[in-house]
Order: structure tokens, then C-alpha cells, then sequence
């Protein structure tokens, strides 16, 4: 394990009446690929969210660790590449001036993120559509791009929330091979996943979260042991018995809406529609 | 760290730009409506308009003339009626009948069987003709009839008077134009550039406010609560430039484009004006280099006002058709302001004007158009203007920072 690069201090945060993260802590070492499993609504996306500094914690804090000095989470931005759940291309753009608008952001000339680019987007086999817009493409080459966009800056530290979501079974295994490589090159990812078998393939260290707590901290072989179990499968159902939030986090949005919204809603009662029947 | 600033300001703006530019209706929206709305107002308008009198001129129409003198009483009448395409058939009308009694003639110009139908009395005790004309006013070609038939007995009874006149020994002209202008336009001292500037001064404010206002909405729209809805923003919130500096980027875009569709829509006014025009009061205002700078100033801080609370407004929607509808009624708060400056007399103002949000604004426009600089007015609108700016822009950047932005309805 490297040293700490990014961490979480007993933070919570809320939406409305909903606990999205509670009294959540961890530590993310440099050089190592950290797997988020959870179900919808664990807080997944809360937390990339917070690590990037575009939310703010109601209590406790996130710090991004440089030379052994606490950085504001702001400065964290400056070395993160991001895959957000939706990919995010501006589609009246060509696929490498979408890449390049964020190297630019992040200071890099035009000439390194065009190398760097290239090689990531021959890995994933998708050097040819890079003077294409982005308008007609797939969902995987959308994602393949919003990956190497998040790559061309040469961040050291990658958050992807759901990078194989989407793509077909070839696909995934490119992305899968390139973030492998990429830790081999010394890099960090946080990787973010429903999926259990693919956190197993490529994380050294899994984040089992649920309503918001973090359950279970620890390399895939560390999970069965702890659990007792002889599948992953059995081990996240273990540790996850209590039943997933079903409240969804609350709409921002005012009284008025709100109500206004409920005066054109027509009210079914179904029992009496069965009675109808 | 400035420079870092100044160059994602511009990365940003440069992108929405090219974006913008990008997508075809831009061509329409900022370039081709912009240049050809006022020539296509004043020179097609009036081309078709005139078009369609031309027709209806030309339309021969049936009418009734019914009186109870003999038709040997309208040899003028009726060789005009025949002049202006009216089709007379004459009926004789018993004396005891009420001349606006329209229930004969009612089915008849219901059902088109002929326009109009006009009536004509006359009383040998008084020596007046009394007339009465029946007709449709939701008919055009009943209508026309109206007009033809009033222009006529117009230039009857002129002919009558005249008669008259002649006959008890009368000079005309003593007797009808008593009062008359030495030459026409002959006391006014203001100089063609003068008049010009007075007329400018109300149509160019009132303009520029709308313009600055309608210009702005759409790409505002397109690069705030559109890259919420198209799931863009939250990649760009997770660059390192700051709030702030993307607020800026995206306000110099869409400020540019406002500019570009102001000026279009300017160059557009002023052929159109030249060309239909003509003599002088197409001369350039006179204004000094004084009025011309304050003038700038005056657009470029109403423009941050408008665009700053049009992005702001924009960004707290979080689709375009959310946005679209917050947008659409609050035009409202900037033409309403911009026709109610026009009616405000400049001679002996009340100092107060020049603070009113936007209201200051147009005002200072209209008086500089005119050469005219005050400068307690000055001192007052610019001060409050930059204010409201300040206020305005302050609100934008605390939309900007708003956590909720991540969020897409997508």
C-alpha cells in the first residue's frame, strides 16, 4: 500500500430528511484500484461526489493528503480524472475536442493530451472515431471516451463511477485490462460498481456500502474470510440483511411545486378498482 | 494565478462558442433573423400590404343607390361610381321611408349579392342631402364599398360647397382656408442631425433593451440548465476551474453573442431605415466621443444585468423547458421597463429616474442619443447600474455554487 491520498473524517451528509452518508470514514492509499460496491441508494455516488469536492459535508471533513500537507478538497480537482454515471459529451463536439477542452482546463497542451489520447484510445479500439462528434455514437463508445477524457490529462487519481455500465462484454474487458494497466503504471482508481464479480477481477480493496454506512473494508480474500462465506455474493447479502433505503433522496425542489404538482395528480385507489373487477 | 483564471475564462468561452456556433438555428436565431426582421418589416410588409389594397382597389363592386329624387340629381355620383368600380343599379325610395331602416337591404350584403347600399334623402326646405350607408364591417369587400362610397359623397359635397360658394360671390379660398403657413417647416431651428437624434433616441434604447433581453435567453438556456439536462455540467464542476471562472466563461459567451445579434440587428435597422427613408433626417446624430463612450457603457451594463439574471435563472432550472418557462414571462421585467421609459419627458426629469433598474438605463441611451450629458445623471445611473450588475452577477455565482447542479433530470 502507498500513502494516504484522499482522506474521509466522519462525514455525514444529508439531503433533507435522508442520511446519505453517516459518520462515514475511510482512508484511500495511493496506487491501488478501491472498488464502491453498494446497492442503488447505498451512497456510491454521494461519496465520488463529495470527493470531488461538488458536495459539501454537513459534518466532517474530506482532505486530499500531498507531501504530507492536508489540501483543500478544491485542489484535489486539479489531479482527478472523473467518468461521471452519465458520460457527459457535448455532442456538437468531435470526440478528441471533447478530451482536449479538459486537458486544456487541467493546463495540459494540446500535443501531450493528443499523445496520451492516442494510446488509450488505441487500447480501447476507438482511434478511428476520435474526429467523429460524438452525436452518433454508442453508449460504449461514449463511455470508452468519457474515459479517455478522464485519462488525457494524466490525473493521479481516477474515479469512475460505472465504467462498464453499458458496454458489451468486449468492451468491458478493454476497460477493465486499462485500468489494470493503469495501476501497474502506479496509478489510483476508485471504482465504482453494482457489480460484484468485476469488483473481485479488478480491485485490491473493496468499500462494501449500504444506507449509507460503510459495512466492510478490505481485499476480496479478506471479505469471505470475515464473512464466512464461499462467494462474494453470499458475503455482500450477509452483510447487507437490513433492507435497502426505498426513500429516495428528496427532489430539490420548493413547497409550491410540490403541491401544485399534487393538484394535477389524480389519486387511484386501486383497492376499489379490484372490486370494480 | 490570474493568468491561470484569465485562460480558463477563455477555454470556456471559446468551447460555448464553437458549440453554439455549431448547431445550425444558430445561423437563424443570431444571423439571418437578426439581419433581415427590419428589412423584411419595412420593406416586404408594406410591399404585401400594398399588394393586397391594390387588389381589393381593383375589385368592381355592386351597389344600391336609393333616394327619393330622380337619378338625373346624381350625374356626378354616378360618373365617380363608374371611376371607382362601384356598380350602381338605382331605386327610387318613398318619402316616408326612415332612411337607416336596414331590414330590405340586410339578406341582400349578408349573402353578397351586392356590398353597400346608400341612401340619399333630400330636404328641399334646408337645401341638405341626408345620406345613410348600409353595410358590413366584417366583409372586406363590403367594407371597400364603404370607403369608396365615403370618398365619393366626400368629394360631392366639396363640389357642392365650391357651387355654392361661387354662386353667392364668394372667393373659395377666403371662404375655406382662411389660415395658412408661410412655408412649410419653416420655424423649426433643429438642424437635420438634431431631429435625427431625437428620433433615434426613442427607437435605438428601446430596441437595444429588447434585443439585449431576447438575444441572451436562448443561449443561456443552452449552457446552464441545457448541460444540466444533457448530464454535461457535473464532468465540468469536476474540473479544477472554479465556480466563478466558469460563471465568466459562459456569461463572455453568451455576451458575445448578444453583442453579434445586437449589432446585426442593427446593421438590419438602419439599411432598412436608409432605404425607406429619405432626405435628413438620415444623418448620422451628432454626438460627442463623450456621449458615444457613456453610451457603450450604458449598453454594456445593462447587458451584465440582463445576461448575469438570465444565467442565474437559467442555472437554477434544471431543464431547458423549465428554464424556458422561467424565462419567457420575465421578459416581461425588461420590455415593460423599456416602452414605459419612452413616455418620460427628459426636459425638467426628477433625478430619481436614473435609479430605477433598468428604467436608468434607457433613459441615459435616450438623452445621450440626443448629445445631451448631465452629470448628476450620469453619476446616478451609472452608480446604480453597477450596483444592480454587481447584485445581479452576485446572484449568478451563488447559483453557480449550488450542489444541486450536479443533479440532471436525465
Amino acid at each position: 500500500m502507498g500513502q494516504i491520498l484522499l482522506s474521509v473524517r466522519n462525514v455525514t451528509k444529508t439531503f433533507g430528511t435522508l442520511n446519505a452518508l453517516e459518520n462515514f470514514s475511510v482512508d484511500i492509499d495511493s496506487g491501488a484500484i478501491i472498488g464502491l460496491v453498494g446497492s442503488n441508494g447505498a451512497g456510491k455516488t454521494t461519496l465520488l461526489r463529495l470527493l470531488c469536492g461538488l458536495y459539501r459535508p454537513n459534518q466532517g471533513k474530506v482532505l486530499f493528503l500531498k507531501d504530507g500537507k492536508e489540501n483543500n478538497i478544491d485542489q484535489f480537482r486539479e489531479v482527478v480524472g472523473v467518468l461521471p454515471e452519465s458520460t457527459g459529451l457535448y455532442h456538437r463536439l468531435t470526440a478528441w475536442e471533447n478530451i482536449r477542452y479538459y486537458s486544456r482546463l487541467h493546463g495540459v497542451s494540446d500535443s501531450v493530451s493528443w499523445e496520451r489520447t492516442l494510446r488509450f484510445s488505441k487500447a480501447l479500439s476507438i482511434s478511428n472515431d476520435l474526429m467523429r462528434h460524438t452525436r452518433g455514437f454508442s453508449r460504449g463508445m461514449r463511455q470508452k471516451i468519457a474515459l479517455i477524457r478522464a485519462l488525457a490529462h494524466g490525473p493521479e487519481i481516477l474515479l469512475l463511477d460505472e465504467p462498464t455500465a453499458g458496454l458489451d462484454v468486449t468492451s468491458a474487458r478493454l476497460v477493465r485490462k486499462l485500468v489494470l494497466q493503469l495501476k501497474e503504471e502506479g496509478g489510483t482508481v476508485i471504482y465504482s460498481t453494482h457489480n460484484l464479480s468485476e469488483a473481485e477481477k479488478v480491485c485490491d480493496r473493496i468499500l462494501i456500502m449500504h444506507n449509507g454506512q460503510l459495512r466492510f473494508d478490505g481485499s476480496p480474500a479478506n471479505l469471505l474470510i470475515e464473512t464466512e462465506t464461499s462467494s462474494l455474493e453470499d458475503a455482500y447479502i450477509q452483510l447487507t440483511t437490513d433492507d435497502a433505503r426505498i426513500k429516495e433522496k428528496e427532489e430539490s425542489e420548493g413547497w409550491f411545486s410540490k403541491q401544485w404538482r399534487q393538484l394535477f395528480t389524480r389519486k387511484t385507489n386501486y383497492s376499489n378498482i379490484k372490486e370494480d373487477e | 494565478m490570474l493568468k491561470k483564471s484569465l485562460r480558463s475564462i477563455y477555454i470556456i468561452s471559446h468551447k460555448e462558442l464553437i458549440d453554439y456556433v455549431r448547431d445550425w438555428r444558430t445561423l437563424i436565431a443570431v444571423v439571418l433573423v437578426p439581419l433581415l426582421i427590419f428589412p423584411a418589416i419595412f420593406f416586404v410588409l408594406p410591399l404585401v400590404l400594398q399588394s393586397e389594397l391594390n387588389e381589393r382597389q381593383s375589385m368592381p363592386l355592386d351597389i344600391y343607390l336609393e333616394s327619393n329624387q330622380n337619378i338625373t340629381e346624381f350625374d356626378f355620383l354616378t360618373s365617380k361610381f363608374g371611376d371607382n368600380l362601384l356598380n350602381y343599379t338605382f331605386f327610387e325610395l318613398n318619402n316616408d321611408i326612415n332612411l337607416n331602416d336596414t331590414k330590405n337591404s340586410m339578406d341582400d350584403i349578408k349573402n353578397s349579392n351586392i356590398s353597400s347600399v346608400l341612401r340619399l334623402s333630400y330636404d328641399s326646405n334646408t337645401s341638405i342631402w341626408n345620406y345613410y350607408i348600409i353595410y358590413d364591417s366584417t366583409q372586406e369587400s363590403s367594407n371597400e364599398a364603404y370607403q369608396r362610397i365615403r370618398n365619393i359623397l366626400s368629394q360631392w359635397e366639396d363640389n357642392m360647397t365650391s357651387e355654392r360658394i361661387k354662386n353667392a360671390g364668394l372667393k373659395e379660398d377666403e371662404i375655406l382656408d382662411p389660415l395658412q403657413p408661410a412655408e412649410s417647416l419653416q420655424g423649426d431651428i433643429a438642424t437635420a442631425a438634431e431631429q435625427a437624434g431625437f428620433v433615434f433616441s426613442f427607437i435605438i434604447p428601446l430596441f437595444v433593451s429588447i434585443w439585449t433581453a431576447t438575444s441572451g435567453v436562448q443561449p443561456s438556456i443552452d449552457m446552464t440548465a441545457g448541460e444540466r439536462e444533457r448530464g454535461t455540467l457535473e464532468t465540468l464542476l469536476c474540473s479544477p476551474c472554479s465556480r466563478l471562472e466558469l460563471l465568466l466563461g459562459k456569461w463572455l459567451a453568451v455576451t458575445c453573442i448578444v453583442a453579434v445579434s445586437i449589432i446585426l440587428q442593427l446593421t438590419g435597422l438602419v439599411f432598412a431605415i436608409s432605404f425607406l427613408i429619405s432626405g435628413s433626417i438620415l444623418q448620422p446624430p451628432e454626438l460627442s466621443i463623450y456621449s458615444i463612450l457613456l453610451f457603450l457603457v450604458a449598453v454594456s451594463v445593462f447587458a451584465i444585468m440582463v445576461v448575469a439574471l438570465e444565467m442565474a435563472l437559467a442555472m437554477r432550472s434544471r431543464s431547458v423547458k423549465e428554464a424556458g418557462s422561467i424565462l419567457g414571462p420575465m421578459m416581461l421585467f425588461f420590455f415593460l421597463p423599456a416602452i414605459f421609459a419612452q413616455f418620460i419627458n427628459l426636459e425638467s426629469i426628477e433625478l430619481f429616474w436614473f435609479a430605477v433598474p433598468a428604467v436608468n438605463v434607457l433613459l441615459a441611451m435616450r438623452e445621450l442619443l440626443q448629445n445631451e450629458i448631465h452629470l448628476a445623471h450620469i453619476f446616478v445611473w451609472i452608480f446604480s447600474s453597477l450596483i444592480y450588475a454587481a447584485c445581479a452577477t452576485w446572484y449568478a455565482s451563488r447559483q453557480f455554487l449550488r450542489e444541486d447542479l450536479v443533479e440532471s433530470i436525465n
